[in-house]
């Protein structure tokens, strides 16, 4: 039915043909089997954390808890074999160290390539981005040498130290820098401001969508990191919880499926807790990467 | 800026401003040094370091020997290594096409008329895999594919299709990665076509409209044509993440059956770290760049036939 002839006949009842609203059905119908599929493994986990050990195995399998066993996470959190807490803590050291020299340094340096002008900034930004597109394996060889000569490996430095400047970081800041008005740069200058102060006091505050989002992968992307604890970290004590979970998971409440999945369910919590609170940050940052791409 | 004395400029203004010039170029240094620093010592030393390791054969028990173009010419004759690259090869290209499609449509879906509310329900429903820790989820879903006493094969069971052997069929390790991958990243990807989406001006869908298209018409004329700028972004990051892929399929399967899921990049750990032949790991991982540079390059000249930039 085309526009024409709905304005000349009279105001039906449904704006839309059948066919339409078949279709439309259809989508949501898609869309929400799509939905729960996505979230339907997370929601197995938590109902059966939940579960007395010796049920975890029953079926039919129940994706709302069926019982509401917090014990088996209070067990696991307060094990003496696997240091839960302990693994925990590790977790949150690196990721915030890394994730806040990362906003820091990642941030002056993308002010610099954006804003200030010296001879070679070209050739060092060029260099910044082509390391970009080499994968981890060609660096992770030489790196690990690098660091055993250093002494770190088997330390947290082995993850925070490669860790402190992310090449990814200071493109998309600088991306954000030069959507700002050059003028307020020199404005500043000739009020007398050193650049130091520029850097602080003016261009930083006015990225903050931008340091939100990659404070957020930054500390998300350490958080996951399963590869660099499994290469580097080798005693018990220094494990992250992603490698802590994946070597341990046999040790977990003498391997019951509801210790392993309580285990996996209380790491991810940090990573809900960020998402439900920055989601809009996380979803616009990756947004504009695409854009940009 | 302006003066009143004219031509003549006295001598204190000229160095004046000399100095404003080597303070910014100060500055500027100094801002980069600290991220220059770590990324010469972690990102270019490591690089120059691969090309020269893949000439020696180095076990970090003793000193690294020189053995020039021998690592090169083992790659060739390596039936493992291609073994592992052919693995990859598969993964990248269902997981790419699986992500994208999956990315599309859910954009596509999504981006209807519908209440804020549920469009944030399903958004934040699809969105919240990518978030996790894949290696985390990755045991997850090994508990749910496990033959005997896993969920899906008990659905399977309740439509009466015999139980898979998920990680356990070489047939089946490489899809259970592919298919693990999908449901964890396909979120992801759906973020970026919905930007992508939202980019296409409305005026061009009403203009449209009002000569008397609908429906499908508007899709294949104006949103296909103008998503293809997204969709080249898409599928090249997926290409070049799924050749990496090593967590997915190291949690599932450690790249078993035998060698059935067996990704290049846990080759390439295995061959330097539990082999212990570091050279020759960087051989194979200089092999990847070279791959993965061409496909890229590849992907970049057939974009000119099907990407409409405007």
């Amino acid at each position: 039915m085309t526009t024409a002839e709905q304005t000349i006949t009279k105001r039906k009842r449904f704006k839309h043909s059948f066919g339409y609203y078949f279709w439309h059905g259809l989508v949501f119908v898609w869309l929400t089997i799509m939905a729960a599929y996505a979230v339907m493994p997370i929601m197995w986990m938590f109902s059966t954390s939940l579960r007395v050990p010796s049920e975890s195995f029953r079926f039919p399998p129940s994706f709302f808890p069926t019982s509401w066993k917090w014990s088996n996470w209070w067990e696991v959190l307060t094990s003496d074999i696997i240091k839960y807490p302990l693994f925990f803590i590790n977790s949150v050291k690196i990721a915030t160290l890394v994730t806040t020299s990362q906003l820091m340094l990642g941030s002056m340096a993308a002010f610099s390539f954006a804003r200030l002008r010296y001879p070679g900034r070209s050739a060092i930004f060029f260099v910044f981005l082509a390391t970009m597109m080499v994968p981890s394996q060609v660096t992770v060889i030489p790196r690990f040498i690098i660091l055993r000569t250093f002494g770190m490996v088997d330390t947290h430095w082995a993850l925070i130290i490669p860790g402190l400047v992310g090449a990814y970081g200071v493109f998309m800041l600088r991306q954000f820098f030069m959507t700002l008005p050059g003028e307020l740069v020199e404005a500043a200058r000739i009020d007398g401001a050193g650049f130091f102060r520029i850097y602080w006091r003016i261009m930083l505050p006015l990225i903050g969508p931008a340091l939100s989002a990659l404070g957020v992968f930054t500390f998300l992307g350490s958080w996951n990191n399963f590869f660099g604890g499994f290469l580097f970290l080798r005693s018990f004590d220094k494990l992250t919880l992603p490698v802590a979970l994946v070597l341990l998971q046999g040790y977990m409440g003498e391997g019951s499926r509801a210790h392993v999945l309580a285990a996996i369910m209380m790491s991810i919590v940090p990573v809900m807790l960020v998402y439900l609170f920055a989601q809009r940050f996380i979803l616009r940052g990756i947004a504009l990467t695409g854009l940009k791409g | 800026m302006a003066t009143a004395t004219g031509i003549l400029k006295p001598k204190r203004r000229e160095s004046s401003m000399a100095s404003i010039r080597r303070e910014e170029m100060i500055a500027g240094y100094g801002f980069i040094a600290p991220a220059v620093l770590v990324l010469f010592v972690f990102m270019v030393v490591p690089i120059v370091g691969s090309l020269v390791l893949l000439l020696t054969d180095y076990s970090m028990l003793g000193e690294p020997s020189w053995v020039g173009l021998e690592n090169i010419k083992r790659l060739g004759s390596d039936k493992r290594m291609w073994t592992c690259y052919r693995n990859s090869a598969l993964i990248t290209l269902g997981a790419t096409a699986g992500n994208s499609i999956m990315g599309f449509s859910l954009a596509m879906a999504i981006n209807r008329k519908m209440p804020k509310a549920l469009r944030y329900l399903y958004r934040t429903a699809l969105f919240f895999p990518v978030l996790t820790t894949t290696s985390s989820l990755a045991l997850v879903w090994r508990f749910l594919l496990t033959k005997d006493r896993g969920i899906v094969n008990w659905a399977l069971g309740q439509v009466g299709i015999a139980p898979i052997s998920f990680l356990g069929d070489p047939r089946w390790a490489i899809r259970s990665v592919i298919i693990y991958d999908v449901w964890k990243a396909c979120g992801y990807q759906m973020v970026l076509y919905l930007a992508g989406l939202q980019g296409i001006p409305e005026s061009l869908y009403e203009a449209a409209r009002i000569d008397g298209a609908s429906g499908w018409k508007l899709t294949r004329h104006i949103t296909l044509p103008l998503i293809t700028p997204t969709a080249f972004f898409c599928i090249t990051m997926a290409t070049i993440g799924a050749f990496q892929i090593f967590d997915n399929a190291w949690v599932l399967t450690e790249g078993g059956p035998g060698d059935a899921s067996r990704t290049i990049a846990i080759y390439i750990y295995e061959t330097a770290f539990k082999h212990l032949e570091l050279g020759y790991g960087c051989a194979i991982a200089f092999l990847l760049l070279l791959i993965l540079i061409s496909l890229t390059l590849l992907q970049l000249w057939g974009s000119k036939r099907w990407v409409y930039y405007d």
